[in-house]
């Protein structure tokens, strides 16, 4: 009997068994099927997982932007229907990476389906990108669809392109990374809806969405200045409508630092296997 | 009906017989957070080529053990080698197969997918992923529900495919954890045909069950496991012989009160 050429196959000895002592050798990397499962995972639900998120942002246009927008002044200059389609996208993106990763992980987790993967050779890290990339495709779908949208509609334009690459793939990994944490460490359902209802989505709408801090009393400007989700908000505002109520700089170092801190936190997980396995 | 002669040579000249164990287990030892100490200071040897029974009570250390074999659990203290490899390396994990005692299949994705992502995290490519799963499916009387999700499965299929996918990807190392329970007498005949048919091709099988005639039936040689520790080993005709008993079931309950009655406590 002669042994197939492929390589994982090549390791088989005549007779179907492996050689121990054969090099592993993968015919495709074990990642890219991770990556692949996560990717299937949410597109098998594309309608809860896409067309819902988008829907709901689309709402927000139309009612707080076409709807009411006329009747609102301006904000520095950018017609307000305009003014709202940076946060509300930043929000879209971020709230499906997150969700996407804290559920898929949680589900890993909760079913032990997760041990499937724990115990094959994909490398800890590997692991985790898998894990995560279900979460940043996710994003990005929702984002890009969101993009087109809101231009559509409100006829915004993207003044900085490169600042709003640069915030949304920081953007990404950090809510995907957040994603794969909460998944980790929550113990039910509830404590994912607790994280996305009162903590995600308060920061969402207090992050400056639908107005500029600048407007605010002082104290509450201040209370705004220590929210993360303000930064991404200014971020993705600049990237769109050239004009933030903070530097380019500051919002995106503040974004860096989140994707630097969340993904070494992720990272420290998977390779110490600390609450993955006992 | 499985058919396990599709996908094994029934042991034809599988080749090289590999001087080292397939699983050496040094000084194991495995204390839970909150101090619960499982197993403490386990060895234990398994030849290549051997079809190996543990066998004990619940909370003997039996599933924290494969746990740790299989990089599901941090060991304590101790090393632990998969024909020679680090537990934890890549070449150690491709070579062994686990189903365990819970059915823990993927509920998002097809009886299909299940078997090919498996494989998959494997490093097998897509074309040998899908023959190979097509066999197992067949083998297994799966075929049929090749795109149904496994939350819609009878509990007999469910383990019929969790059995598949830990062979997706051809494990010389194959670990059975308590693989009959809740199955009937008939599918429990048919993985019995199969797993023999498995070792007679050369694959190294390590079983737990709390069906002490399985283990009889099966196994080459049965170790028998109480707090952490082998307590005996031997054929089963070498520990009816050693504890004057008719049966392994007349084995098993002599050891553990013997154990007991020497005064070994069960970790806690």
């Amino acid at each position: 009997m002669t042994p197939p050429v492929e390589g994982t196959v090549a390791a088989v000895l005549p007779g179907g068994l492996r050689d121990p002592d054969a090099p592993f050798v993968e015919d495709r990397r074990g990642l890219l099927w991770l990556c692949e499962r996560e990717i299937v995972r949410f597109m098998k639900l594309w309608m809860q997982t896409l067309i819902a998120p988008v829907m709901s942002s689309l709402l927000f246009i139309v009612v707080f932007g076409l709807a009411l927008g006329d009747n609102i002044a301006d904000v520095d200059g950018v017609p307000y229907k305009q003014f709202i389609v940076p946060g509300l996208v930043v929000q879209a993106i971020l709230t499906a990476a997150y969700s996407n990763n804290s559920s898929t992980v949680f589900q890993a987790r909760s079913d032990r389906f997760l041990n499937d993967v724990l115990s094959s050779p994909l490398r800890w890290w590997e692991v985790n990108i898998g894990l995560a990339i279900g979460g940043v495709v996710r994003g990005l779908l929702t984002g890009i669809l969101l993009l087109i949208l809101g231009m559509a509609i409100t006829g915004v334009g993207v003044q900085q392109p490169l600042v709003l690459i640069v915030a949304t793939v920081l953007v990404l990994i950090a809510f995907a990374q957040l994603g794969v944490i909460a998944g980790i460490y929550a113990k039910s359902w509830d404590f994912m809806a607790f994280v996305t209802s009162l903590v995600i989505l308060p920061l969402s709408f207090l992050g400056g969405i639908f107005y500029s801090v600048d407007r605010l009393p002082a104290g509450w400007e201040v209370v705004s200045h220590v929210n993360p989700v303000f930064y991404l908000v200014q971020a993705f505002r600049i990237g769109f409508v050239g004009q933030g109520d903070v530097a380019t700089w500051l919002a995106l170092l503040v974004l860096l630092t989140l994707a630097v801190g969340l993904s070494a936190w992720c990272a420290w997980l998977f390779k110490t296997g600390h609450r993955l396995k006992p | 009906m499985i058919d396990a002669a599709s996908t094994s040579d029934s042991g034809s000249g599988f080749g090289v017989a590999a001087a080292r164990p397939a699983l050496s287990v040094r000084g194991f030892t495995k204390t839970y957070e909150g101090g619960f100490t499982a197993v403490d200071g386990l060895d234990l040897d398994i030849p290549d080529g051997a079809f190996f029974g543990l066998l004990g009570p619940n909370g003997a250390g039996k599933t924290t053990l494969i746990g740790a074999i299989c990089n599901l659990v941090r060991p304590t203290a101790g090393e632990i080698e998969v024909f020679g490899h680090a537990h934890d390396a890549r070449e150690a994990r491709r070579l062994v197969g686990l189903a365990e005692q819970d059915i823990n299949l993927d509920r998002f994705l097809t009886v299909s997918e299940v078997l090919i992502y498996h494989a998959g995290f494997f490093g097998m490519g897509r074309a040998h992923a899908r023959r190979r799963a097509a066999e197992l499916m067949d083998v297994f009387d799966l075929s049929a529900k090749a795109k149904v999700r496994p939350t819609a499965l009878s509990g007999g299929m469910r383990r019929r495919l969790l059995f598949a996918r830990a062979l997706m990807h051809e494990p010389r190392l194959l670990i059975l954890d308590e693989p009959t329970a809740g199955v009937d007498v008939e599918l429990r005949s048919e993985l019995w045909e199969y797993t023999r048919r498995l070792h007679q091709a050369g694959t190294t099988i390590l079983l737990t069950t709390h069906y002490l005639e399985e283990a009889e039936a099966l196994c080459e040689e049965i170790a028998l496991i109480r707090g952490g520790r082998i307590i005996a080993r031997d054929t089963a005709d070498g520990l009816r012989a050693q504890y004057d008993a008719d049966d392994i079931a007349g084995v098993y309950l002599q050891a553990m009160q013997s154990d007991a009655a020497a005064g070994n406590a069960v970790p806690a």
